[in-house]
């Protein structure tokens, strides 16, 4: 059994290893999710981790789609409803609902999203830029990703992350 | 270069704790100029100074210091007697010296800061001619040879003194060294005969003896590879015997026992420590929570004993591990003290008064990060009492009080708190006098004014805009001071306290907090949230009836002991929607803050718990109320009241606080349509719930199903439905009916909802039980449909045009 799982990590490190050797440059790692209809994308590097729902605080004076704060193994870290913030309207957790903690720099935060899809490689050349009307430095929208029959919509991390009220 | 950065550190470090001892042992010196060993300190600070700076080639500092050296020896042997005019030229030239050490610190050079002036004038009152060279000349090897022994053996390692002859280097050396050696060998005999006991120890050996040590350590270094052999060993000696004479020889031989007492940490690393132990108290809070879960569910086991035990020496030593951990970083508080005797001696020559400053418990310690935030609120606290309180000295006179005024600095524990204290003699406020002049700036109606009381008065002098100075001076009035005072007291939890009589003069207290890492705090509910507020904020907590609230001006307002007390609804500062009604008692938690007090009405008192601040993060800073969050041992999240912005959003909110809301939020819509109306059905049987479904079906109302007391109470809380009407089963598991009827009517919209009891119980105690909990039909198993059809329909007002 063991061997096989040696073989079957290797061929994995291989592949890895041929991948970003050849593609390192073109290729890009994201994560993908749904919330409401669409399907979103962040970059895989910028997801600290994925949990499953836990209870959090509500903190006043904030507005609607930032749920509160919730207590990460110490750390005490914002939570926002995806939903409410794209103007979804709020839905009732389930079995699928996830937090997403995003990460970058010193800012955290976690992010309820409705399912969570797969990790995905997508190659450059298959992101389009933001549709014009969406693009801009105040846009959340980083581009569009496009891989098979799928439409991904790849947000900005640092966008999420900073705080807009 | 590492090493000469670890150099220039040490070296800094040991700059500002000298000056700052400086400063005030020179006001000192002021009062007592026959004080040998004062001067003696005095001197070997500046000594040391000049020592370690030329050696680091701070030659700008060097002869500034140097200058200031030369007096002081002057006045040391009695050729100068040090009077105020000195004294100023003296004290401003420390003042250049810290603007020196400032520079270094930032840039690594003392270049770019002016000295001549000055040292023109320290040379003139030494006897000279005003005539100095300028900085970069090194004072000739005659009147200064220590200095250039040092750059001699540093400069060894420099390339370009390459060129310059080795043996010349060494015959300055030694003959400086002999030179130097006779001078020691006849200051202390000229000691010994002047009756001065050699060994003795100067005032503070072990404040200096540490210091001492960066200063002779590098010298060696170079020395072993560039200077022959025969003048190292001769180096050290004379070296010591330079120790000697500076810290009257005793001192030099315990120098290295001594030193191994104290170790420099980086604040850093004492800061990691902290909040290490921080988690540990979170952990500990935990574990006591997990503990009593464990308790009430294994009763009885053996073990039990022997996780209490565990538990509870794992809190003790967390305990004592803060503690102690807390008191690493403690400083006396002397250290701002210090600066004070200069301040009011600057401030009686500048204001024409005269003035004393008496301190006292300089040693109280206190956490090192409010040390740094307690210094500015002081400097304005005691200008304004020079400025403001002290009279003219004929004032005083006429007054009958003593020509000079006294301003008491104390500082003193109390509790988990430190009290500093500032008293003045001075004239004391006068309320009307501050009512007035409030009245004229604007900065109070008519109508406060009449009602204040005297305590309120008093406060009035940390409103921003308010100035009891009748003109601006350099020193206060401009009206800013006091109401810096009172924002950095309290973003430190503080709580200021005024007493003042006319002629008498005033009396302010500052309370503060220990730390501010971890705090004790008071644990509050309203509705199902909590809130932890700062212990060090909370006067007292009062339970109250709801008649004893009174509504003036549509703010809400009790009567406590003398006081009137305004009040605000927690709920209403963090919008918490309130959905379960209290009873008819409520608690109020006084908080006190600076001078003024709110009462803070919450649901229910949950208990003191040590908390650990922890910051909300960057997404969520500056939200008004919120001083952080904490994590409590449930491993949720609870966030800390920010009591300060509290008072003041507490002025904009409106009296909702407890008064009735009528109807509620069930007060039911039209109905249109049939499914309009809305029932639960709670069973937990599966065939019960069918058979009543059936039985309701014809009507077309809608129907929603719960199967136990649980699950319809959470249901209701979730507001998504308005109920018409519930069905309830009386023996459930999880919550049965009785319970849930009860639960259900603590909620203020659900007040009017009729529960009907459907349950095949017929005892006439469980009839009354059923009207005891809030049912309002009571139908019997088994029934008929029409039966249970007719009842709803009466409870729930069917229209019976929909039928």
């Amino acid at each position: 059994m063991s061997e096989k799982l040696k073989q079957i990590i290797n061929k994995q490190a291989k592949q890895s290893e041929e991948l970003s050797i050849d593609h390192s440059e073109d290729i890009v790692q994201l994560v993908g999710f749904v919330i409401g209809e669409e399907e979103y994308a962040v970059p895989i590097l910028s997801i600290q981790e994925i949990i499953k729902p836990i209870s959090w605080t509500r903190v006043p004076q904030t507005p609607k789609y930032i749920l509160g704060v919730f207590n990460l193994r110490g750390s005490v870290i914002p939570l926002i409803d995806l939903r409410t913030k794209f103007g979804l309207g709020s839905k009732k957790h389930n079995e699928e609902t996830r937090f997403f903690v995003l990460k970058e720099g010193d800012d955290v935060a976690g992010f309820v999203i409705d399912r969570l899809t797969m990790a995905l490689r997508i190659s450059k050349k298959n992101i389009g830029p933001a549709p014009d009307t969406m693009a801009g430095d105040g846009s959340l929208i980083d581009g569009v990703g496009k891989q098979e029959d799928r439409i991904l919509t790849i947000l900005k991390v640092n966008k999420l992350l900073e705080r807009d009220f | 270069m590492d090493e000469f950065q670890e150099i220039l550190q040490d070296f800094l470090v040991e700059s500002f704790e000298l000056i700052e001892q400086l400063d005030q042992d020179l006001v000192e010196l002021e009062n007592t100029p026959e004080d040998l060993e004062l001067l003696n300190g005095i001197f070997r600070v500046a000594h040391t100074i000049k020592g370690a700076s030329s050696f680091l080639n701070f030659d700008v500092l060097t002869h500034l210091t140097h200058h200031m050296e030369d007096i002081l020896n002057k006045a040391r042997h009695g050729e100068i007697v040090l009077n105020a005019e000195i004294m100023d030229v003296v004290l401003e030239s420390i003042d250049l010296m810290k603007a020196l050490l400032h520079k270094i610190r930032d840039t690594s050079s003392d270049a770019g800061i002016d000295v001549a002036e000055c040292v023109v004038k320290l040379d003139k009152i030494s006897g000279g001619d005003g005539k100095v060279e300028i900085p970069v000349a090194k004072a000739t090897p005659i009147t200064e040879p220590t200095p250039a022994k040092e750059e001699a053996s540093v400069d060894e390692d420099e390339p370009d003194y390459e060129n310059m002859d080795p043996d010349e280097i060494e015959a300055e050396i030694e003959r400086l060294l002999n030179k130097r050696q006779d001078e020691d060998k006849a200051k202390r005999a000229a000691k010994i005969a002047a009756g001065e006991s050699v060994p003795e120890a100067p005032p503070e050996p072990d404040a200096v003896e540490p210091e001492k040590k960066p200063e002779p350590t590098p010298e060696p270094e170079p020395e072993p590879t560039s200077a022959p052999v025969p003048v190292a060993p001769r180096a050290a000696p004379a070296r010591a015997s330079e120790d000697d004479d500076a810290k009257a020889a005793a001192p030099a031989k315990r120098a290295p026992a001594t030193v191994e007492q104290t170790i420099r940490v980086d604040v850093k690393r004492l800061d990691h420590l902290m909040n290490l132990i921080g988690e540990l108290v979170l952990a500990k809070n935990r574990l006591i929570k997990i503990n009593v879960d464990v308790e009430e569910r294994y009763e009885g086991e053996e073990f039990l004993e022997e996780l209490n035990q565990v538990v509870s020496i794992v809190s003790l030593v967390t305990t004592d591990l803060q503690i102690a951990v807390m008191k690493t970083r403690m400083l006396p508080i002397g250290k701002v003290f210090n600066k004070f005797p200069r301040m009011i001696r600057d401030l009686t020559r500048e204001l024409n008064k005269k003035m004393e400053l008496e301190i006292h418990g300089e040693d109280t310690e206190l956490d090192k990060s409010i040390v740094e935030e307690i210094g500015d609120p002081l400097v304005h606290i005691i200008r304004n009492s020079c400025d403001h309180g002290i009279e003219m000295p004929d004032v005083r006179v006429a007054a009958g009080k003593p020509e000079s005024g006294t301003v008491i600095l104390k500082a003193y524990n109390e509790g988990n708190h430190i009290v500093i204290q500032i008293d003045d003699d001075g004239k004391g406020l006068d309320t009307e006098m501050l009512k007035n002049k409030s009245l004229d700036k604007g900065v109070i109606t008519e109508k406060e004014a009449d009602s204040m009381t005297e305590k309120e008065a008093f406060a009035l002098i940390f409103k921003p805009g308010f100035s009891t100075a009748a003109s601006v001076t350099s020193v206060s009035g401009r009206g800013v001071g006091m109401d810096v005072v009172k924002t950095n007291i309290e973003k430190l939890n503080g709580i200021i306290d005024i007493e003042s009589e006319v002629g008498k003069g005033t009396s302010i207290k500052l309370k503060i907090p220990l730390t501010l890492a971890i705090i004790q705090a008071l644990l509050v509910g309203v509705q199902e949230e909590h809130y932890a507020i700062p212990l060090a904020s909370v006067l007292e907590t009062v339970r109250i009836s709801r008649e004893e609230i009174y509504t003036v001006e549509n703010r809400s307002v009790m009567r406590l002991r003398d006081d009137v007390l305004s009040l605000v609804h927690i709920g209403d500062i963090f919008e918490v929607e309130r959905i379960l009604d209290g009873s008819e008692h409520a608690y109020v938690v006084v908080l006190g803050l600076g001078a003024s007090k709110l009462g803070l009405i919450v649901d229910s008192l949950v208990g003191q718990e040590e908390i650990v601040i922890k910051s909300l993060g960057d997404y969520l800073t500056g939200i008004e109320g919120i001083a952080g969050a904490t994590i409590r041992g449930d491993g949720g999240v609870t966030l800390i009241v920010d009591v300060a912005a509290l008072m003041h959003m507490a002025k904009g909110v409106k009296a909702t606080a407890l008064v009735e809301r009528g109807g509620g939020a069930s007060a039911s819509k039209e109905k249109t349509k049939a499914s309009d109306y809305t029932i639960m059905i709670v069973d937990d049987s599966k065939t019960d719930r069918m058979i009543m479904r059936k039985s309701l079906e014809p009507l077309g109302v809608t129907l929603v199903e719960a199967s136990d007391g649980q699950e319809a109470l959470n249901i209701l809380k979730q507001g998504e439905k308005n109920f018409d009407a519930m069905l309830i089963d009386i023996e459930m598991p999880r919550m049965d009916g009785y319970t849930l009827a009860t639960e259900i009517k603590k909620y203020n919209r659900y007040k009017n909802l009729p529960l009907i009891a459907v349950t095949s119980r017929t005892g006439k105690s469980d009839r009354m039980r059923g009207v005891e909990s809030g049912m309002v039909e009571y139908i019997t198993k088994p029934y008929s449909a029409d039966y249970l059809s007719s009842v709803v329909q009466r409870n729930v007002n069917f229209k019976s045009e929909f039928l």
